[in-house]
């Protein structure tokens, strides 16, 4: 598809939007973010995860606690911030934004 | 043959590894911390990564298995993948807080009498089939007094400057902008040179 390579760099500037509302949902740990975001246009990988939710826990949008397994060692469960909840609320709003404009301009 | 195995510690896994899977692994990590250059936090994040092969491995191995080899290494690292680095800008284009003020105009381009409706829309970011959709219904139920009130907004909404390369402007919309110009001038509604203005 020729339209793939323009596409490409929406959905990476989309994936930090997705894990913040995945992770607003309920606190979780990696697996399960890419459970759910596998099978999607969104489908992702541990090696991009991590350095992400790295950023956005130094951004203090993000914060982990650790919780103990039935199986292996504990693992780290994200869950948002306050500043994580405002952050996804304005990019909830901004993208309704940009989907209004989207359907309005070339009429 | 006697297969030499090397106990390495992953982040709070422990596991054997055989030569060539060990020697595999200290690849990827070293490559994973040279992608991970310029990252403030690049020891956390391979700690992290650390633990996703000691887990990926682990699930991997057969029951009574201690020694991991290539065999489950070399899947485990595909589903990890290579490390993307984020980059410290955000990957988010965020509303420019300095944007230009709404104003309330009508748009030419793309109108079908005059874009008021278009204008509405964009103004109240609706949607434009919407609005005129409620626009003929009003029409209708008010039994045409709604042809006052478009014209009256046709009169006071000054026009958006026109986009060069948008949409071109249909018939009636342009003897529309025209005519309102040309009776604004005449009442003294609005300043010429700031209707006209591109």
């Amino acid at each position: 598809m020729a339209a793939e390579s323009k596409l490409a760099p929406i959905r990476k500037g989309l994936l930090e939007f997705l894990v913040l509302k995945i992770v607003g949902a309920k606190s979780v740990y990696v697996p399960e973010i890419l459970r759910s975001l596998a099978g999607t246009e969104f489908t992702t990988q541990e090696g991009t995860l991590y350095p992400l939710l790295s950023k956005l826990r130094r951004e203090d949008l993000v914060q982990y606690e650790w919780q103990e397994s039935d199986a292996g060692p504990p693992r780290k469960y994200y869950r948002l911030t306050d500043a994580g909840r405002a952050q996804l609320a304005e990019l909830d709003e901004y993208w309704s934004l940009l989907n209004r404009t989207i359907a309005n301009l070339g009429h | 043959m006697q297969r030499i195995a090397t106990t390495v510690r992953l982040n709070r896994s422990v596991l054997q590894f055989d030569d060539a899977a060990n020697a595999r692994l200290e690849r990827y990590l070293a490559e994973s911390a040279s992608l991970l250059e310029g990252d403030p936090d690049p020891q956390e994040i391979l700690g992290d990564l650390e633990q996703a092969v000691a887990d990926q491995c682990t699930r991997r191995m057969r029951a009574g298995q201690s020694v991991v080899t290539l065999a489950e290494l070399e899947p485990a690292l595909e589903e990890i993948g290579s490390v993307q680095a984020t980059g410290n800008g955000s990957a988010w284009p965020h509303p420019p807080r300095t944007a230009a003020p709404r104003v309330l105009q009508q748009v030419s381009e793309g109108a079908v009498i005059s874009g008021v409706c278009l204008g509405l829309a964009r103004y109240f970011q609706l949607d434009v089939t919407l609005l005129r959709v409620i626009s003929v219904l009003l029409l209708l139920g008010t039994g045409g007094a709604m042809v006052l009130v478009y014209l009256g907004l046709m009169l006071l909404m000054p026009y958006a400057p026109l986009q060069s390369g948008g949409t071109p402007i249909r018939w009636l919309p342009a003897k529309c902008r025209a005519f309102m110009e040309f009776l604004r001038v005449k009442l003294g509604v609005d300043r010429p040179g700031k209707i006209a203005s591109t």
